[in-house]
């Protein structure tokens, strides 16, 4: 079966920036959510209070792993693989 | 020069050949290069937090055993006070004399911003100039501003005209 051509393997603009726009709203909601761990730990510890600091450590970390994991699903840049499409086409009969 | 004319790409200069980069595309932040960014961001929060955890291990919080001696009651008026330091550690601390009759010690770093707090005997109150924070002179509670915690506080011996100060019996 001919390959399709490339415009068509690709997902439409629309979708991709949906998608960014989703992944990194959802990283900087996780990225707030951090701020809020780290400044509660800070000050429950520096008031003597050792109860919250572990858990807020490993909400942290547990919401660290779950923005990296989300960098999973960025789609790939569209412009970069036309400029690579072009540049082949452009120099094909060279 | 032989290759500018047998190569068709030779419309481009020499400059350009060698920086074939726009400028603009080179400054130009992409989603997913923020998305990165972000993501970066959120470990180094990660590993503060985990900072926090661990930083009284490897850093004990300042303790000392006994009683330390400050001054003589005598060298403190009422309404006066007499900064001291605690051998050990580089802490200012303050001793006040309050206006009815007794001594109390606190840490004199502000716990919002570290900065240095004063008492004010008219307001019988610890203030600290930066922000207006204001501290209960009896047990350096919060009372208004800023500042997110008491002011630690130190508990106050005075035994033949000598003042000593230790710690407190309450401390976690």
């Amino acid at each position: 079966m001919p390959q399709q051509p490339s415009a068509q393997r690709q997902a439409p603009p629309s979708k991709t920036n949906t998608l960014s726009l989703g992944i990194i709203s959802v990283l900087i909601l996780v990225l707030t959510m951090q701020i809020w761990l780290l400044t509660a730990a800070l000050n429950e510890s520096l008031d003597g209070n050792n109860a919250v600091k572990w858990p807020a450590f490993i909400a942290s970390a547990v919401l660290f792993l779950a923005g990296a994991a989300l960098l999973r699903y960025l789609p790939d840049p569209i412009r970069r693989a036309n400029k690579a499409a072009r540049h082949r086409r452009n120099t094909a009969g060279l | 020069m032989n290759d500018s004319m047998n190569n068709p790409l030779s419309h481009r200069s020499a400059a350009e050949a060698d920086f074939p980069i726009e400028r603009t595309e080179a400054e130009h932040v992409t989603r997913r290069e923020f998305a990165k960014f972000l993501c970066l961001v959120s470990g180094g929060m990660a590993v503060g937090s985990g900072w926090v955890a661990v930083k009284d291990r490897i850093f004990p919080p300042f303790a000392f055993e006994g009683e330390r001696y400050v001054c003589d009651a005598a060298d403190v008026p009422v309404g006066g006070t007499h900064p001291f330091r605690l051998e050990g550690t580089a802490m200012p601390f303050i001793l006040i004399h309050l206006t009815n009759g007794t001594f109390r010690a606190y840490e004199q770093k502000c716990t919002h911003l570290a900065c240095a707090v004063y008492y004010s005997p008219d307001k019988n109150k610890i203030e600290c100039p930066c922000h207006h924070g204001y501290f209960d002179a009896d047990d350096g509670k919060v009372l208004a501003g800023p500042p997110p915690r008491p002011l630690p506080r130190l508990d106050v011996v005075i035994r033949d005209g000598a003042i000593f100060v230790r710690e407190p019996d309450h401390k976690a």
